[in-house]
């Protein structure tokens, strides 16, 4: 058990080290002069160009002048200190940025990850003790349907038909700008009010693979045989369902929800800019505009790195609550 | 002599026609199973299939579909629907029909594309890795858990923020990032088949790794990769649609998602009725196709590999 959880933590330290190796390799392995974008504001001005004292001073500045490998392990360095370089746009420490947006995009979707795990497991349960009647047909049509519409595509609709046409919910940002709250609750109402259309589309796109699993694993831990004990020995409806049943029902649908993580955030940056929401996805679509390319590498990072630490947890997890896998 | 010649003249008549005939009764049992094949599709299965006819009978046809250039301003500006231009223009006055036309075009061009190279690429690669093995096949293997847990969408914007925004471009970066579960899929097959007793035996007479691979191997795995390749497809055009609307698409190539992103970067897009034309009908189309292909992709899982049933 604890070898295992040794080489997981190696595979992801592994994993972990060539995203950064990439994410160093790659502004260098583009052909161009930094500095010419720098300095010229528009792919229309003319190039303005450097004297060669200016050019090799900048140079020098950020250290590109230094072989690779020195450049490799200077940035490694500054990357443990928390440095991930200077915004060219914003003027700001990235790492500060970034750490700025970072909580809505986590609270989005970890309220995503957690909304459409508990619905899709108790529809998928229910699916599973009705199965072939019409809750189960009609849930599934339903579910088939609604999981192949990614959730960039629901959100817009979502975002158009209840916030521009009815006006239910707000259009963009995540809170009421210069409001005066009078609680904290109106606070966190305000928040809730801003974060429901957006969180309900990646709620929605998401629900259909939790549900089918939900119902799968359902179905299987209901053949069993020690579940036919459990009613041969005449325990009360609940019991069987809840203790017996659900607990192993749920097994696959942990691992999936941090598997799925990866997925889920990709899909989250895109309904952010669906519905401007403050997180990493609108701040990396402002900095691709502007071409900062600096923001958007250490948004890259922040957020892999995000999703492979949930997933090594997840590992961990997993084989502490199912003894199988560890045995 | 004469019946030798003449045995031997038959024989080469009775080839001959084995021949034609064979290629014809094969077309036939391709004819046959397909149309077997789409019997058996639920309603869905059905209606996606159409769906997707549609798209690509527009996608091929688009000159002669639309009136209108799809790159040229025809009319006024922002035009509700109805008369010339039956489904409006957006905002520099471009029909918007035609833009979905070639929004057809583009999305089957990417989608086929990222599928196909990513599909045999990725094949070829689990084949390669499952039957060489050893440390190739080890290090495929760590390459391919190292691509399954980074988080792609990020990865591809990130590539294509720094590769610059061309069709060919975006292609590349999908396929970069899709190869992997058909690589996965030819590999585990490979090794199941490496372990049957007709693979065994054919070996032991002598078959040679070619002859096993065309014969035995690529017959077994093409189907599931088939499949794999109409999912590619799909997820490929959301890719596309979604790295267009981010900004990242190519702007000369007039995709649905760069249609919605010009949408939604109109300023008075909330405040007015425009998007009724100008967002939803290529929401509409991008939403039809990737669902079809999903369901027909579905549909035909159940051929391919006959483990997984509903």
């Amino acid at each position: 058990m604890r070898q295992k959880t040794r080489t997981k933590f190696i595979e992801y330290a592994i994993t972990i080290w060539v995203v950064i190796t990439l994410n160093f390799l790659l502004p260098r392995l583009i052909p161009g002069d930094p500095f010419l974008i720098l300095t010229s504001q528009d792919a229309e001005d003319e190039e303005i160009v450097l004297s060669e004292e200016q050019r090799e001073f900048l140079f020098q500045y950020y250290g590109l002048d230094q072989p690779v490998y020195k450049q490799y392990f200077i940035y490694l360095r500054e990357l443990v200190r928390g440095n991930m370089g200077f915004s060219v746009y914003y003027k700001q420490p990235v790492s500060q940025i970034v750490m700025h947006r970072l909580p809505w995009t986590i609270f989005m979707v970890l309220s995503a990850v957690f909304l459409s795990t508990l619905i899709g497991t108790i529809l998928g349960c229910l699916s599973a003790w009705h199965r072939e009647k019409w809750v189960d047909k009609s849930l599934f049509l339903f579910m088939i349907i609604f999981s192949e519409i990614p959730s960039f595509l629901l959100g817009l609709i979502l975002l158009f038909v209840f916030a521009a046409g009815l006006g239910l919910f707000p259009l963009a940002g995540a809170v009421t700008h210069f409001a005066d709250f009078q609680s904290g609750w109106e606070k966190i109402w305000d928040v809730i009010h801003h974060a429901f259309l957006p969180v309900t589309a990646l709620t929605i796109s998401h629900l259909g693979g939790t549900y089918l699993l939900g119902r799968n694993s359902m179905t299987t831990v209901l053949e069993k045989d020690y579940l036919r004990t459990a009613w041969a020995k005449g325990l009360p409806k609940k019991r069987v369902i809840f203790r017996h049943a659900l607990k192993n029902a749920l097994l696959p649908i942990v691992t999936r929800v941090f598997l799925s993580l990866g997925s889920l955030v990709g899909g989250a940056i895109l309904v952010e800019n669906v519905f401007s929401y403050p997180g990493l996805g609108t701040l990396m679509r402002e900095s691709v505009r502007v071409q900062d390319y600096p923001v958007i590498q250490g948004i890259f990072l922040v957020v892999t790195i995000c999703v492979l630490v949930a997933n090594f947890f997840a590992d961990v997890v997993y084989r502490k609550i199912d003894p199988r896998v560890s045995s | 002599m004469s019946s030798l010649a003449d045995l031997i003249d038959t024989r080469k008549d009775t080839a001959i026609t084995s021949a034609t005939s064979g290629l014809v009764v094969k077309a036939q049992d391709f004819l046959q199973g397909t149309s077997k094949i789409i019997r058996s599709f639920s309603l869905l299965g059905k209606l996606g299939l159409a769906v997707i006819l549609f798209f690509v009978i527009l996608a091929v046809f688009a000159p002669y579909v639309s009136v209108h250039p799809y790159n040229l301003s025809s009319g006024a500006p922002l035009m509700p629907p109805g008369g010339e231009h039956f489904l409006g223009t957006d905002d520099l006055g471009i029909d918007i029909w035609a833009q979905l036309c070639r929004g057809a075009k583009i999305s089957l061009i990417v989608g086929l594309g990222t599928a196909l190279l990513a599909g045999l690429g990725g094949g070829l690669i689990g084949i390669v890795s499952g039957y060489v093995g050893g440390i190739l096949d080890k290090f495929l293997m760590r390459l391919i858990d190292i691509m399954l847990v980074i988080p792609d969408f990020p990865v591809m914007i990130l590539l294509a923020a720094f590769l610059g925004p061309r069709l060919i471009n975006i292609i590349l970066v999908l396929a970069l990032f899709s190869w992997v579960s058909s690589a996965r899929i030819a590999r585990s097959q490979i090794l199941m088949l490496k372990e049957k007793t007709y693979i065994k035996s054919a070996e032991l007479y002598g078959a040679g790794t070619w002859y096993l691979m065309r014969k035995h191997f690529l017959p077994e795995i093409f189907p599931l990769i088939a499949v794999q390749m109409i999912r590619l497809t799909g997820r490929a055009i959301i890719s596309e649609a979604g790295l267009s609307f981010l900004g990242l698409g190519d702007p000369t190539s007039k995709s649905w998602g760069l249609t919605i992103h010009y949408a939604t970067s109109f300023r008075g897009i909330y405040f007015t009725e425009f998007w009724k034309w100008w967002l939803l009908y290529p929401w509409l189309f991008l939403t039809l196709m990737v669902t079809s292909l999903a369901f027909v992709s579905r549909e035909l899982e159940q051929f391919a590999d006959p483990r997984v049933k509903k």
